[in-house]
């Protein structure tokens, strides 16, 4: 949405561009109706709801309140705290994600033997289901089924009593650890697809120039590959806003560990504030809009006519 | 004739298995169907044969006239209360009776989802109800659901840490007493005070403990009187702050919950736990622990007051929206029944809600008299958690100002108190 | 040279040590006694292997409906969804028709919407038509879901296709039905296939939707019924039958990325590749 631009349309001018037309239309609207269905219908009672005070489990206290949900959302710290772990966690899983993918991206590039196994289980966590990955890595920082703490008991700070969930930078850092586990293999095959769009040519004709490794991979690679970064970046960078399932197997929120869509969740389906959730719905579909648009900014790429027009 | 009979069957089975999909289908039986979502039971051990549990009342319990069928809810209780609550505000006929948590029939009852049991029903139910089981499951002075079965925790420990630590169980112990006797002596304090609903019993049982209330007033919805900023707030917090501060505690204190204490209980530093009926056969294939294994009644929070034992359990509602009303009302006779209450106990452990069926055979076979009386006096006289439609916002505003265990201070209460009050009147998010 | 030769094979090393090492921790997981798991096994490896945990999650009712469940409504959603992305990728990269950008952005916005906003009022709505807790409730959502990633992919697939091929063999003689079938099908397959692995990864993944959208075991799907598995007692989740279950989820995970890792890498990638 944010990434159209005015362009030209077709000019609908010859019989056959008419059926042309008229065939594309019909061709696209069962999907577009099956996009809009699930989407715009509920996103616009959201809207409606959000400007009422109703409670699904106390039905006769429902009331028109107007924009004050809103107000008292935007001036609520625990709204602000759970943004800012959201934001936190979107930021650290990304950068990570981006140096490791990276990295993973080069050795899949380089690499000439195993090709086949190394792809195998690179998608293996990419295909796993994410509360499975939860699993594995609560498990993984348990304390009394854990290895973390005896395999890591050398390092400071880290003893066979070091409870990974009990405080909330430990457990941040073991939510982070599975989204990032889960998710890396997805941005280091976006990587890998843009690393080998990058001219080999180019990088010999750097290297006879003299140019040193860091030079090559900041001055040519890089800007190769700026619509591919901007890809991985902007659909890792949406998914790990929108991060709930970790959150809900590993800590149900505990240690101030809430995002902003589990704050959601919790006030439409736990606590029934139908009202007061969608406002929440509301704005975290508005910070969604407002970070994509933020970072196709950023990047200054068009998506849609990269794919529009190939 | 027959044809059409057998039409109406065909017609019956299909909506059946279009709205049951899970339910096997009953042929051509043409008895209505009562659909009871059920908390899960414990599994069955090895060897049993038959229904168990919840699902083993609904065979005895289907008549001439119903035939009862059970649905399995999630674990967690308040996975049960939003799937329930969710489909019983949409009016879905799809639920007949229901296994409730004693912390949300005030929830319930409030907005209209429980059906009215008639006055002289609901005395035949509770004519000889614990007290503590019966206020669990009253709302507005009418009984809202019918007690199945109660559970109430004990303090468990281990008889040769107490003689050790020269604790003398026979007399009732206070909460200080068991920490300094467990910090002196190596030993540990199992409680539950992760982020959950756990916490908030523990919680509850110190203020009640201390003879104050967390909330009272609790008719006036919203506006109800918050007292948890008060002497016996206080003294709940001073009891969570000693343990937190003290040698006695598990590691993993801030996310300790019924299952967690189990497992150091058994070693070397197991001294004391809190925690529910179950404890008595969960260690039953382990001699060492089960041999050395006590049970007194719940710790004092106060010297001079008799403590105030939590208390869980099961009550069975009657879903407002059924269309078999009058069937389901008549199904809770039966289900609730001492009989079945003692069998089910038999069976899962859950303790009887009813005084009599602690007399039952089925239960003084396989429990020692002394720990059913136990069981009994502590159901009791025990102190619910308010039962309150907004025991859920209370509850999450307790936990999010109590937890972790090891920040709670002297105006801890104070703080709860103010974030309770502004939960309540919708000015702050939870 | 040999510098690089190293680093790529240390490189290799890491990257399965990485992968592989918390499906080899939940495998071991698998293979301990429920009772090891209770009373606490930092070990990595179980002290006793038994296969019980097999027997009983395989045994466990809920989750064997849950595994039909997820297999059929992920498998139906799939079906359905590379259907309607067939013919709309068909479309965006064959036809000039006006709207074609609004359609695409619609499928970039629908891939990041978040779906937490959608749950309540989806809730309130599936109620009023009956597919609440039900296999058609959680299809459509799933459709909605997956249409974007399909149909990028499709299209980005469709435009790779030699089109002049099918207009060649019309020249030659054949049908415009048997040229499409002969010509365009093979040509098609693969694309439509990884579409199809993808939106079904997705589907079979799915969470948030899953716990909001159903009540019973007459539609729970996997990830849902995991997060909710009631163990022998209430108060300790039984870990290694939690790791069981995840291990037998994901062996169908497992098996589709061994058979055909090239084509999930080729439909992740179709969308980067071009830009």
């Amino acid at each position: 949405m944010t990434a159209v631009t005015a362009t030209r349309e077709p000019a609908v001018t010859s019989d056959r561009a008419v059926a042309e037309n008229s065939l594309g239309r019909r061709l696209v609207l069962p999907a577009v109706l099956l996009m809009l269905i699930v989407t715009a219908y509920p996103m616009l009672r959201a809207l409606y709801l959000s400007l009422f005070r109703y409670r699904l489990t106390t039905p006769d206290d429902r009331a028109f309140v107007g924009l004050s949900n809103y107000t008292h959302v935007l001036t609520d710290s625990l709204f602000w705290k759970d943004m800012g772990n959201t934001v936190l966690i979107m930021v650290i899983t990304v950068g990570v994600e981006l140096v490791i993918g990276f990295a993973f991206a080069m050795v899949m590039h380089r690499i000439v033997f195993a090709r086949g196994a190394i792809r195998t289980a690179i998608l293996i966590p990419y295909g796993i289901i994410t509360v499975v990955s939860a699993f594995a890595w609560q498990f993984t920082f348990s304390l009394n089924n854990g290895y973390v703490n005896s395999w890591f008991s050398w390092l400071p700070g880290i003893s066979a009593d070091t409870n990974w969930f009990g405080g909330h930078w430990t457990a941040m850092f073991a939510i982070m650890v599975s989204e990032i586990w889960k998710t890396t293999p997805f941005m280091s095959l976006l990587l890998l697809a843009g690393l080998s769009q990058v001219s080999e040519d180019m990088l010999e004709a750097a290297k006879v120039d003299g140019a040193t490794w860091w030079q090559r991979f900041y001055k040519v690679i890089l800007p190769n590959m700026r619509a591919a970064i901007m890809v991985a970046v902007l659909f890792r960078a949406l998914d790990a806003f929108r991060i709930f399932d970790n959150i809900f197997v590993m800590t149900k929120g505990a240690q101030n560990t809430e995002s902003s869509s589990f704050l959601t969740y919790r006030q439409v389906i736990e606590q029934f504030q139908l009202g007061m959730g969608s406002a929440l719905s509301v704005l975290l579909f508005l910070s969604v809009l407002l970070l994509a648009w933020g970072i196709v900014k950023l990047f200054n790429v068009d998506l849609a006519a990269a794919r529009g027009e190939g | 004739m027959r044809n059409i009979r057998r039409r109406l069957a065909l017609g019956a089975a299909v909506t059946l298995t279009a709205t049951l999909l899970a339910a096997c289908g009953s042929g051509n039986d043409s008895r209505p169907t009562l659909v009871w979502y059920t908390n899960p039971d414990p599994t069955a051990p090895a060897g049993f044969k038959g229904p168990f549990g919840q699902a083993g009342i609904a065979q005895r319990c289907s008549t001439d006239d119903y035939r009862i069928t059970t649905q399995q809810l999630p674990g967690d209780a308040s996975q049960q209360r939003i799937q329930l609550a969710r489909r019983l505000a949409a009016h879905d006929t799809g639920i007949d009776l229901m296994s409730l948590d004693p912390v949300f029939v005030g929830e319930f009852a409030n907005a209209g989802f429980l059906a009215d049991i008639p006055a002289d029903q609901a005395t035949t139910l509770t004519t000889d109800t614990l007290d503590g089981a019966k206020e669990a499951a009253t709302w507005a002075g009418k009984l809202a659901a019918a007690p199945l079965w109660a559970n109430t925790q004990l303090l468990w420990y281990r008889k040769s840490f107490a003689e050790k630590a020269g604790l003398d169980m026979t007399q009732p112990v206070t909460w200080d007493q068991i920490i300094d006797a467990a910090s002196k002596n190596g030993g540990t304090v199992g409680v539950q005070a992760n982020k959950y609903e756990g916490y908030s019993v523990w919680i509850n049982a110190l203020v009640e403990g201390a003879g104050g209330n967390i909330v009272s007033d609790v008719a006036k919805g919203i506006h109800a009187k918050v007292d948890i900023d008060s002497a016996a707030g206080k003294d709940a917090a001073g009891v969570i702050e000693k343990l937190a501060k003290s040698s006695a505690k598990e590691p993993d204190l801030s996310v300790s919950n019924e299952g967690t204490v189990l497992g150091p209980f058994a070693t070397s530093k197991g001294a004391f736990i809190v925690n529910w009926t179950f404890i008595y056969s969960n260690y039953s294939s382990d001699k060492t622990v089960s041999k050395d294994l006590g049970f007194t009644r719940y710790p004092r929070t106060t010297a001079d007051q008799p403590s105030k034992p939590p208390l869980g359990g099961i009550n069975i509602g009657v879903n407002d929206a059924t269309s078999h009303k009058s069937q389901a009302l008549d199904a809770l006779n039966c289900i609730t029944s001492a009989k079945n209450q003692a069998r089910y106990a038999a069976e899962t452990g859950n303790m009887p809600s009813s005084s009599a069926a602690y007399d039952d055979p089925a239960l003084t076979k396989t429990y020692p008299a002394a720990l059913l009386d136990e069981f009994r006096t502590s159901i009791q006289e025990a102190g619910p958690r308010p039962i309150t439609p907004y025991w859920s916002d209370i509850s999450s505003a307790l936990q999010s100002t109590w937890h972790p265990a090891n920040s709670v201070s002297p105006s801890t209460p104070k703080h709860s108190a103010s974030f309770i009050k502004d939960v309540l009147d919708g000015s702050k998010l939870l | 040279m040999n510098r690089t030769k190293v680093g790529t094979g240390v490189g290799f090393a890491v990257i399965l040590v990485w992968c592989l090492l918390p499906i080899v921790w939940i495998l071991s997981l698998s293979f301990k006694p429920v009772q090891e798991t209770t009373t606490g096994s930092p070990h990595f490896l179980p002290q006793t292997w038994t296969l019980q945990n097999y027997k009983d999650v395989l045994n466990n009712s809920d989750f064997t409906r849950a595994l039909l469940n997820s297999t059929g409504i992920a498998l139906i959603a799939t079906a359905l969804a590379v259907i309607f992305a067939t013919l709309a990728a068909y479309a965006i990269a064959r036809l000039e028709f006006r709207g074609k950008r609004l359609v695409l952005s619609l499928a970039l916005a629908i891939a990041m919407f978040p779906v937490v906003s959608l749950v309540g009022p989806l809730f309130d709505l599936w109620r009023t038509f009956h597919l609440f807790n039900t296999w058609p409730g959680l299809i459509i959502p799933y459709m909605s879901f997956t249409l974007p990633l399909a149909i990028w992919t499709l299209s980005a697939f469709f435009r790779e296709i030699p089109w002049e091929m099918e207009q060649a063999a019309q020249v030659d003689g054949a049908t415009s039905w048997q040229a499409f079938r002969k010509v365009i099908v093979p040509l098609a397959a693969p694309g439509v296939f990884t579409a199809a692995i993808l939106t079904f990864f997705f589907a079979w993944n799915e969470f948030v939707l899953a716990i909001s959208l159903t009540s019973t075991t007459s539609a729970r799907t996997v990830p849902a019924q995991l997060s909710f598995f009631v163990g022998s007692d209430e108060f300790n989740p039984p870990y290694s039958q939690l790791a069981t279950a995840s291990v037998v989820v994901t062996i169908p995970i497992v098996v589709l990325v061994l058979l055909f890792q090239r084509k999930i890498v080729a439909g992740l990638t179709s969308g980067a590749v071009k830009g």
